[in-house]
């Protein structure tokens, strides 16, 4: 078996779309080989409206990538989100046979599928089983119980689900470039998996990955993942609010929001302005900058609380506290604003470093593309003879919530 | 004449077994024939019957016999059962010799042509003078055919149904239910062919297969007898776990007996059921119960048994019956399935209010099914293909609207892929589609539709479309109302979400440009309240029902007004 893989992750994001080509080493380490980002068009909170548009932007990001890394891409790792997709935990109990004391893997294998014969709604698929913990006799937090001896094995997973047309729909959009879908990854858990480490995951930790058009979440509790989501408000709206705000159109509102925006607005003087110019150099609007602030603070705080509404119930200890990524990440003030929201210690970060040709990868907008590409890793060293091609809806593999 | 004698069927000859024989009659006929032939399941003799040389000879069958050498020359009947008749007449002596010495003669042909039509009366006269069996499968010509084709059918039906035991129609309308809309039409052929072979393998292997508990020809015709009638028939097979349900399940969704309904009517109903070595009396058991909900009681149940190991573990459940013409007319028994038509009442009027995608009904019950059936066949086209806005006005209300939008909107190249999956649910289609709700159809629709409109233009798309109903709920309307009683009717429908407590939002600290802004902001309609970008998105919706895609500032700004 080859030394090292090479992998390329494919995001279609709403205000980018991004192709990471990467190679994994057997020891861990990932190099990034090359990146192509393309500003992204025809997507709408984590969605794909207008296939043309998007699969004309993917093939710009596509050439991107290839150029750098000298690698003809074939298959990828897509991420989705969107608003649509849920997720839930569920145990399945197996008893062993009344002969048997040793629990064998043929009996984790019953448990599982117990756990994971979940009901999910009618049009929906079936995106990720993710391993929790398995319980032997009531005993919890073990994660591997081949071996062990118990009578009753339960099996603790997180199912993430979402609407079987809108993830094909992506997929299809990826295969008329051509290109084939090797797997389709929740983007959440991608960028989980190079944001947060061992330890924070052990310590409890919440990420959030801000980006254009969602806010995906992923909460761990004790090492394991115990909620995760996408809220479909992003950086987009934060725009939006701008430019109706101040009546601008919304390439100066984006502007104005990376270059100006804050979500600090107290303790700012009345005459404060900011002034809005147009491409000639025309002032077309005046606005104070403690209104500014304040509706970008407002929306920012919206979407803070969505995903501490949707988390309900979840939030534990989370001593690591929270963990924010994702272009909007940049966004001044907005860690306060979570800490306010949480009441815990907010961390802005990157994905955890990488090596490769371009170094800036560490910047939170590619903490997804970057983790697609260490997900596809993790996977390949779970199974390492799986074949390369799998079709969508096709309950995936373990991925153990703690990594080895 | 084409001598073929490639598989020389050895017939397997028992000592009071059934010699049967199969004549496919025409160009359908000889199809279905085609297909026995293939799969090589039947034991029977097989013969296919033409004018037309060509299909004779590229017939698999291993006997032929042409018709009307000398008259037709080889040539086909050119749709005229006349000439039909007179060829197969012709060559009586040939076609009795083909079909002397059998117990059963079954007569395949597709009707509404010349040979098919024409010919099969002849045969089965003859079939029936040697003492013999008749069974006839027939297929009814598609609507689309014409009405002379229809006319030519029928009459020839008539003849048939006066010398035949028992008869077995196909209506080719209702092709459409045996495969998805989005199947090839060749799949389509395919699967009627395999439809009537099967009919055909089942009667032969109920009166063939040593059973434990036999029928024998004289239930056979107790079954099917009836003057004039139709024969219904359902056939379903299975492996694995719950195998008996399942077959009987598939049996009954058969087309041919719509979904068990029909069988409230039978008199005489003949049930096989037919399995491996595994077969168990549980499982005999099971089939018989459930079938017996699907029956009245006072139907005479005719129940056979056979054990033949060829079918491994898979085990089949023959339904058959027949219907008088009588019970047909009222029944209407080729109509559309059966969850569209309440059994009871089949006045026109109550037809056409009740289901949806429910096609008018036509006036006398005869021509009735034809077109019933063939209309949906239509209308699941034209749900599969945008380009088609005849029926629109049967469709229940979100339906044309986004039919209209679709077609006004210069479809680009995606729109079938896109409609395909979001089919309503007259059609089972598995193709990873699921039936999302309706809404969602309609939105993610939408989505594509208008998803070629460049970004920054406002909407200029929906005019007199009814814009969804959950953003009128939360948004003020139109410049005509009074801005009060559209923000207190808006924040009275919405309860505060938990985030609005007046903490974070000092309430000095109104925006300078507030007033204007206020102004302005109510002047928007609700499209334009959620922004540009998420005009044609699906909304954002909170807890509470708010429409998260309009600005924060602007909601609050609303909740804090009054």
């Amino acid at each position: 078996m080859a030394k090292s893989t090479i992998y390329a992750g494919l995001e279609i994001g709403t205000s980018k779309i991004c192709v990471v080509v990467g190679e994994a080493k057997r020891d861990g380490t990932i190099k990034i080989l090359g990146v192509g980002t393309a500003p992204s068009r025809g997507v709408r909170k984590g969605e794909i409206v207008d296939f043309q548009k998007v699969q004309t932007v993917l093939n710009d990001a596509l050439v991107r990538a290839e150029e750098p890394s000298d690698v003809m891409i074939r298959t990828v790792f897509l991420g989705v989100t969107g608003g649509h997709i849920k997720s839930l935990n569920s145990r399945g109990a197996w008893r062993l046979p009344e002969d048997q004391a040793e629990i064998t893997e043929d009996d984790v294998e019953e448990a599982k599928e117990i756990a994971r014969n979940v009901e999910i709604p009618q049009d929906h698929v079936f995106l990720h089983s993710i391993t929790r913990q398995y319980i032997v006799d009531g005993m919890e937090g073990v994660r591997q119980p081949i071996g062990r001896e118990g009578r009753v094995l339960e099996a603790d997973y997180h199912i993430i689900h979402g609407v079987r047309g809108r993830i094909q729909n992506a997929v299809k959009c990826v295969r008329e470039v051509p290109l084939e879908v090797e797997d389709v990854v929740f983007t959440g858990i991608a960028a989980a998996q190079v944001v947060l480490n061992r330890e924070a995951k052990a310590q409890g930790a919440l990420m959030i990955d801000i980006g254009g058009g969602t806010a995906d979440y992923v909460l761990y509790e004790d090492g394991m993942i115990a909620a995760s989501g996408c809220v479909p408000l992003g950086g987009d709206h934060i725009t939006q609010d701008i430019a109706m705000a101040v009546q601008i159109p919304d390439r100066r509102a984006e502007e104005l929001k990376v270059t100006e925006g804050s979500c600090l607005f107290e303790d700012l003087t009345p005459d404060d302005i900011v002034r809005v110019e147009d491409d000639n150099g025309f002032m077309i609007a005046e606005v104070e900058r403690s209104f500014l602030n304040e509706v970008i603070y407002l929306r920012t705080r919206e979407i803070m609380e969505q995903v501490k509404t949707r988390c309900e119930g979840h939030i534990g200890h989370l001593a690591a506290g929270i963990y924010l990524t994702g272009g909007t990440s940049l966004l001044k003030g907005i860690d306060v604003v979570a800490e306010d929201v949480f009441e815990r210690k907010v961390t802005r970060a990157g994905s955890a470093p990488v090596s490769g040709v371009t170094a800036t990868f560490e910047k939170p907008q590619f903490s997804a593309p970057i983790g697609l590409i260490r997900y596809a890793q993790i996977l390949d060293q779970e199974k390492p003879f799986m074949s390369p091609l799998r079709r969508l809806g096709r309950k995936m593999a373990d991925l153990l919530s703690v990594m080895p | 004449m084409v001598e073929y004698d490639r598989h020389a069927l050895k017939e397997s000859v028992e000592p009071g077994s059934l010699k049967t024989c199969i004549v496919g009659v025409g160009g359908a006929g000889g199809n279905v024939l085609d297909r026995i032939t293939l799969d090589r399941t039947v034991d029977a003799k097989l013969v296919s019957v033409h004018t037309d040389i060509r299909v004779l000879g590229h017939s698999m069958t291993p006997h032929k016999v042409q018709l009307g050498v000398e008259l037709m020359r080889g040539v086909g009947a050119g749709g005229d059962p006349d000439l039909g008749r007179e060829a197969a007449v012709f060559s009586r002596e040939q076609i009795r010799e083909a079909v002397d010495g059998h117990d059963i003669v079954f007569i395949c042909t597709g009707l509404g042509g010349g040979t098919g039509s024409g010919a099969a009366p002849v045969i089965a006269d003859i079939a029936k003078s040697t003492g013999a069996l008749v069974f006839l499968t027939a297929t009814m010509p598609f609507s689309f055919e014409g009405k002379r084709r229809l006319k030519q059918a029928e009459e020839s039906l008539e003849q048939l149904q006066k010398r035949a035991d028992a008869l077995i129609l196909f209506e080719n309308n209702r092709m459409g239910e045996l495969t998805l809309p989005k199947d090839g039409i060749q799949k389509a052929f395919t699967q009627a062919d395999q439809l009537i072979a099967q009919s055909l393998r089942a009667v032969s292997t109920i009166l063939t297969t040593p059973g434990l508990v036999k029928l024998g020809l004289d239930d056979l015709t107790a079954a099917l007898n009836t003057s004039n009638g139709r024969c219904l028939f359902g056939f379903g097979e299975a492996r694995g776990q719950n195998r008996g349900n399942e077959a009987v399940k598939r049996a009954l969704k058969s087309p041919l007996i719509d979904q068990g309904r029909l069988l409230h009517q039978t008199k005489t109903l003949l049930v096989h059921i037919a399995g491996g070595e595994s077969l168990t009396l549980l499982e005999v058991d099971a089939i018989m119960k459930q079938l017996g909900k699907n029956v009245p009681d006072q139907t005479h149940i005719l129940f056979g048994v056979a054990v033949d190991p060829k079918l491994g573990d898979s085990v089949c459940v023959t339904l058959l019956s027949s219907l008088g013409l009588a019970q047909l007319n009222t029944v209407a028994a080729a109509a559309p399935p059966v969850e569209m038509l309440p059994i009871k009442e089949r006045s026109m009027p109550s037809i056409m209010d009740s289901m949806p995608s429910v096609p008018k009904a036509a006036k006398a019950p005869k021509p009735a099914p034809a077109e019933d059936a063939m209309e949906m066949l239509f209308r699941t086209e034209e749900i599969s293909a945008p380009a088609a806005p005849t029926h629109l006005t049967v469709e229940p209300e979100p339906q044309p609207e986004v039919e209209e939008e679709i077609v006004s909107q210069e479809v680009p190249v995606e729109e079938p892929a896109f409609e395909a999956p979001e089919t309503p649910e007259a059609f089972e289609a598995p193709v990873a589609q699921e039936e999302p709700p309706p809404f969602e159809d309609e939105i993610v629709i939408e989505q594509e539709v208008t998803a070629y409109i460049p970004e920054p233009e406002p909407e200029p798309v929906k005019p007199a479309r009814p814009p969804r109903p959950r953003i009128e709920d939360f948004i003020p309307q139109t410049v005509a109302r009074p801005a009060t009683t559209t923000l207190a009717a808006v924040v009275a429908r919405n309860p505060a979400p938990p985030v609005e407590d007046a903490s974070f939002m000092p309430a000095s600290r109104t925006p300078k440009v507030s007033e204007e802004e206020a102004q302005i902001a109510f002047q928007f309609g609700s499209e334009q309240d959620r922004g540009r970008r998420f005009q044609q998105t699906e909304p954002v919706l909170a807890d509470g029902g708010e429409d998260l895609d309009v600005p924060t500032w602007m909601r609050l700004k609303r909740k804090l007004k009054r």
